[in-house]
């Protein structure tokens, strides 16, 4: 009797109308029988998954299911580095810091915001909540934007994996280094051109520090708040990504390595759809080798700025208008970036 | 999203990456193995997190058992209050959208019911991988013992690379695990190799004859000698990157599947 109590009442709380949309509730304790609550939470979308899972152990679906977690596990520390970074700033660092370092045009703030990119050692997934808490900072977008790009394709960790993936080829990382920071710059000024601020969902306003407020406290909530936002997009993105790993075999891939353009589109579109993290990247197109350098440098350029996961993370963050919009942008211009570069440099 | 919620999905989050990491070797089926500090600390930072939430939730509570939504208390832990009042000009830090109910997918499935490390299904339909190429000069000359412990990759590479020869009627033992080959007969001995997380894996293969194949996904060591029936000639990419198995014995899975490994000496 005492379970089935206890799943009635876990049953019900997903479901309660209203009780998650933002600021809606009052804000409210723990519920009189909470623990009941939390483990009938806990237990029953298992009792469900296992059921769910038996019925499909498959090899197809025990197959997509590790690399659906293979890309949460790898992602998630980066993920928490970048929140708690977003959650710092937004607690303890004053936005006059941001006014003194960056210069006050814009248009000059992008190129250095991008430059800046250098100092973030992590993926893309760290990236976005930055740039998020850059924004309610007082930092022009244009410039957060550029920074949002560049840092997870620029930063040392990322091009020391690019040249052990190419020994031999120095020219690959400059290439990388170079088409990465021009893309981020080209979207930083095309965002102070054409970008409207009503494309950026309200909610990316974060407050700052409070007066009256304990620092960590804000800390600590906006870290976790950024966490599990940003860490249900990225469940969303690396299915997507797992779905497309395994319904589409490598084989398929290698027909497109024929046709040069053809190949360079082919391997944008691929490093969007894959997902793969910007550390790892390299080597993945290292393992290209059917594939032009030009191509292969595109899907270098294009992964850590737009792909599945990122595009997730990012309607999260910013909103769904922005991210579609931004997105598609970004893909276009860093594909043109890498050509140029690619065909100058390889 | 109501706190406890919060508090819940944290806690999983946090002893799904604890447990895969820290207490079992499960980690090593989706990440390398230099992950394992990162997946770790950010496990247990992930612990704290809904610990500190469940303690600030509680202390928030207790006052308030006179009455819900009471306001004044001196809680310098808990911003819903001010949240609360000007939340329309706010980072509102209390609303967390519905899709953060995902991140309990993958925590429960690694605390509860993680799935098995990639295997035959996968390295049955990716293209083997390219194997890098060696410097003209730079085969080193092969031990005298025999049978030979062989990486899978290094077998490739003398087969197809070493003008050489060197690998010509050596007996060599290579440890991999089964994958059944689509046509033809013979099987393939497989490694999965990853250079980041699963979702990257790439297969090298070397095709067995002269034994029935085990069941698939089966670990073994496999004694023999490059099978020069396939056609092409040694040394060269014709040569085909196979083997004339004399003995095949079953082995235990190594902890850490996505590396090219010699074998065990038994």
């Amino acid at each position: 009797m005492r379970a089935m109590e206890d799943t009635d009442t876990g049953i019900r709380v997903p479901g309660a109308p209203g009780a998650d949309t933002a600021g809606g509730a009052p804000p409210r304790g723990l519920p009189r029988h909470w623990p009941l609550l939390l483990a009938g939470a806990a237990l029953l979308p298992g009792a469900v998954l296992v059921l769910v899972g038996r019925s499909l152990d498959e090899p197809a679906v025990q197959a997509w299911r590790t690399v659906c977690l293979a890309v949460t596990v790898q992602a998630l520390p980066f993920l928490l580095l970048g929140t708690a970074l977003s959650g710092a700033i937004n607690a303890f660092v004053p936005a006059s810091v941001f006014n003194r370092l960056l210069p006050k045009r814009p248009a000059l703030a992008v190129p250095v915001a991008g430059a800046a990119g250098v100092v973030l050692p992590g993926c893309e997934c760290a990236s976005v909540p930055v740039a998020s808490s850059l924004i309610g900072r007082g930092v022009a977008p244009a410039a957060a934007f550029a920074f949002l790009l560049s840092a997870p394709a620029v930063n040392p960790v990322v091009l020391t994996a690019t040249a052990i993936a190419f020994p031999g080829s120095p020219e690959m990382v400059l290439a990388r280094l170079l088409a990465s920071l021009v893309t981020a710059a080209v979207m930083g000024w095309l965002w102070l051109w054409l970008g409207r601020a009503e494309w950026l969902k309200p909610a990316v306003r974060h407050t700052g520090h409070r007066p009256g407020q304990s620092r960590w406290a804000e800390f600590r909530r906006g870290f976790q708040h950024d966490f599990l936002h940003a860490g249900g997009f990225l469940v969303v993105g690396a299915m997507a990504a797992a779905t497309f790993n395994v319904a589409v075999p490598r084989s398929v891939v290698d027909a497109f390595a024929d046709s040069p353009w053809l190949s360079v589109l082919f391997l944008a579109v691929l490093a969007i759809v894959l997902a793969v993290c910007s550390e790892a990247d390299a080597f993945v197109a290292a393992s290209l080798s059917g594939f032009s350098p030009v191509a292969r440098l595109t899907f270098m350029v294009v992964g850590p700025m737009v792909d599945l996961k990122l595009i997730a993370l990012q309607a999260g963050t910013f909103g769904r208008a922005f991210a579609v919009r931004f997105s598609a942008a970004t893909a276009v211009v860093a594909v043109v970036c890498s050509v140029v570069v690619g065909g100058v440099l390889l | 999203m109501k706190r406890f919620v919060q508090v819940g999905l944290l806690v999983l989050s946090g002893l799904g990456l604890l447990r895969t990491s820290l207490f079992t070797d499960a980690y090593l089926r989706y990440v390398k193995e230099g992950m394992r500090p990162l997946l770790i600390g950010s496990g247990a930072v992930l612990l704290l997190l809904g610990v500190a939430e469940a303690w600030s939730a509680w202390r928030t509570a207790r006052p308030a058992g006179h009455g819900a939504g009471e306001r004044g208390g001196d809680h310098g832990h808990d911003d819903d209050h001010g949240h609360d009042r000007d939340h329309d000009h706010g980072h509102d830090h209390s609303g967390v959208p519905r899709v953060a109910w995902l991140l309990c997918l993958p925590a429960l499935s690694l605390l509860f019911y993680a799935p098995p490390a990639l295997g035959s299904y996968t390295a049955s339909r990716g293209a083997p991988k390219e194997v890098a190429v060696v410097e003209e000069d730079g085969f080193e000359p092969l031990p005298a013992t025999s049978p030979l412990p062989i990486t899978l990759t290094d077998f490739t590479q003398r087969v197809r690379q070493d003008t050489g020869q060197a690998i010509k009627g050596r007996t060599v033992r290579m440890t991999g695990f089964v994958t059944p080959a689509g046509e033809g007969d013979g099987w393939y001995l497989t490694r999965i190799l990853v250079s980041c997380c699963a979702a990257d894996a790439e297969s090298v293969k070397v095709r067995v004859y002269g034994v029935e194949a085990p069941a698939a996904d089966t670990w073994v060591t496999v004694t023999g000698t490059w099978h020069a029936g396939g056609g092409g000639s040694l040394g060269t990419s014709s040569a085909a990157v196979a083997l004339d198995a004399r003995g095949v014995e079953k082995v235990e899975r190594p902890t850490n599947g996505y590396t090219d490994a010699l074998p065990l000496m038994s």
